[in-house]
């Protein structure tokens, strides 16, 4: 379990689409995203959260995007 | 059939179950329920395949176990169903104004005034089904009736990923071999009560005689024999028109069940912010403190409350009310649950006091609210509370609202 550790990653924003986390890299290996396979939100004070639960057909990460700070964090890992 | 109205009522099929369940892939197919944090936490929602096995909400987790050996219990996230909830609300907003939440996972909707722009009422059902399908991989069962008492019939009677619809013409037909216990409203209680008077069907209960109903049951009867008709007048409410909210409550499970009155006071000064600090946020304040205590043997409580001379909203003085009323009860047993609640509600803001450190006090609490509504709950808080490992509500009561002050931010 990681909670809170800050993450490299690459994400896809597209048009009319939310922001798509393609790969990110936790320990100095590089997780390609498989599926993005839900989204949420979550509102901390005024700081509002963005959830993506994702999988790379191994375990399942929760990554959390904090538009005040632009920052990426892993919040949670669980093997699949 | 007197009102020709077109209700629909949207339920989520095991809606945190399925949440879960697409957001982790490897739990599709699965036997699986959701369990809270706790850990002496009760089944609070069971996927369709445990179903099958007879898991039921609110069965011990060693009861699902029995049932269901390969079942896979997973620790909900609140803030996940809290969010689809209000996202899927919001959907229902863009077919019409007249949505009534009625829990985290059910809506009514009057889609009577949306059909001139909308077509027909199934045609409403297949896109929203549609767009909550593809927004979020969920399903949901649709009941379409001339009134709420009946959508919400019709969309029970199919799940999952049902659509029925019950139309004037077919009323009568339904409801006269429907058992009573199908009606919402209608529970085990009254359907024995209502079975020691020979009634079993809707048929026979909306034929019956009303004084006879009335007699029983009071002025309940009539309802009664209306809702054995199909027959059901209360409108679609949506949140502005509902009526004022009388009272600001929570409470909590404890972790383990305490006796020592230290730790008791610890939980009851958490739970006392957790009121105050949703009152003042909606500018409300109760002169009623009510004080409710579950004992370890789960089925034993008791409710006690006090009236004060003036309203407050302040932690403090909710603590200690509550704290009063703790030490006028004879505690025979550790406690389970604990749960504090505000009421004889006066809305709007409060007068800022006369006295110096009344005023002191309230400027305070101001500067605190201040901080934890700019950086979370209990960023700021009681120097005793700091130590406690789960601060806030980590339950979704069924009173939740997408929106005001029944929207608790859960964790």
């Amino acid at each position: 379990m990681t909670s809170g550790k800050a993450v490299r990653i690459a994400v896809l924003f597209e048009p009319g689409k939310k922001a798509q986390p393609v790969w990110f890299e936790l320990n100095h290996r590089q997780h390609r995203i498989k599926e993005s396979t839900y989204h949420w939100q979550d509102l901390v004070g005024e700081r509002q959260l963005l959830f993506y639960a994702v999988t790379d057909g191994e375990s399942l990460f929760e990554l959390v995007f904090d538009p005040a700070d632009q920052s990426w964090t892993i919040h949670s890992q669980c093997a699949e | 059939m007197s009102d020709q109205r077109t209700i629909m009522h949207l339920d989520m099929n095991a809606f945190f179950a399925s949440v879960e369940q697409q957001a982790n892939s490897e739990l599709r197919g699965k036997p699986i329920a959701v369990i809270g944090s706790g850990g002496r936490t009760v089944i609070t929602t069971a996927s369709y395949e445990a179903r099958a096995f007879g898991v039921k909400t609110g069965m011990a987790t060693w009861e699902a176990r029995r049932c269901c050996p390969q079942i896979i219990l997973v620790v909900g996230d609140n803030r996940k169903y809290t969010y689809t909830s209000r996202r899927i609300m919001e959907m229902m907003n863009d077919y019409t104004p007249q949505v009534e939440v009625f829990s985290i996972d059910e809506a009514f909707l009057d889609i009577g005034g949306s059909l001139s722009i909308f077509g027909t009422p199934e045609r409403i059902a297949y896109l929203l089904k549609a767009r909550i399908l593809h927004s979020f991989g969920l399903k949901c069962s649709i009941g379409i009736a001339p009134n709420k008492l009946l959508a919400k019939l019709a969309s029970d009677m199919q799940k999952p990923d049902g659509l029925t619809i019950i139309r004037p013409e077919d009323v009568n037909r339904t409801m006269e071999r429907l058992p009573v216990g199908e009606l919402c409203g209608i529970g085990r209680k009254m359907q024995r009560h209502l079975a020691l008077m020979s009634i079993y069907t809707c048929g026979e209960l909306g034929r019956c005689d009303p004084e006879r109903l009335t007699k029983k049951f009071g002025v309940v009867g009539r309802r009664l024999k209306e809702m054995g008709q199909g027959v059901d007048t209360t409108p679609v409410q949506p949140a502005d028109e509902d009526d004022a909210v009388k009272s600001v409550g929570h409470s909590m499970t404890l972790r383990q069940d305490v006796s020592r009155r230290d730790d008791i006071l610890k939980y009851l000064l958490q739970l006392s912010e957790m009121v105050g600090r949703r009152a003042r946020r909606y500018a409300v304040s109760g002169k009623t403190i009510t004080l409710h205590i579950r004992f370890a043997d789960f089925y034993s409580n008791i409710g006690k409350q006090d009236t004060l001379g003036t309203a407050v909203c302040l932690s403090e003085d909710i603590y200690r009310a509550a704290v009063a009323i703790l030490d006028a009860l004879e505690l025979n047993q550790p406690i389970r649950q604990l749960g504090i609640k505000l009421s004889n509600l006066q809305h709007g803001a409060g007068q800022l006091p006369l006295f110096p450190e009344e005023r002191r006090k309230t400027e305070a609490v101001r500067a605190m609210d201040m901080v934890n509504n700019r950086y979370g709950d209990f960023t700021v808080t009681f120097g005793t509370l700091l130590a406690s490992e789960e601060k806030g509500s980590h339950v979704i009561s069924p009173a939740w609202r997408p929106e005001g002050i029944r929207s608790v931010q859960v964790r």
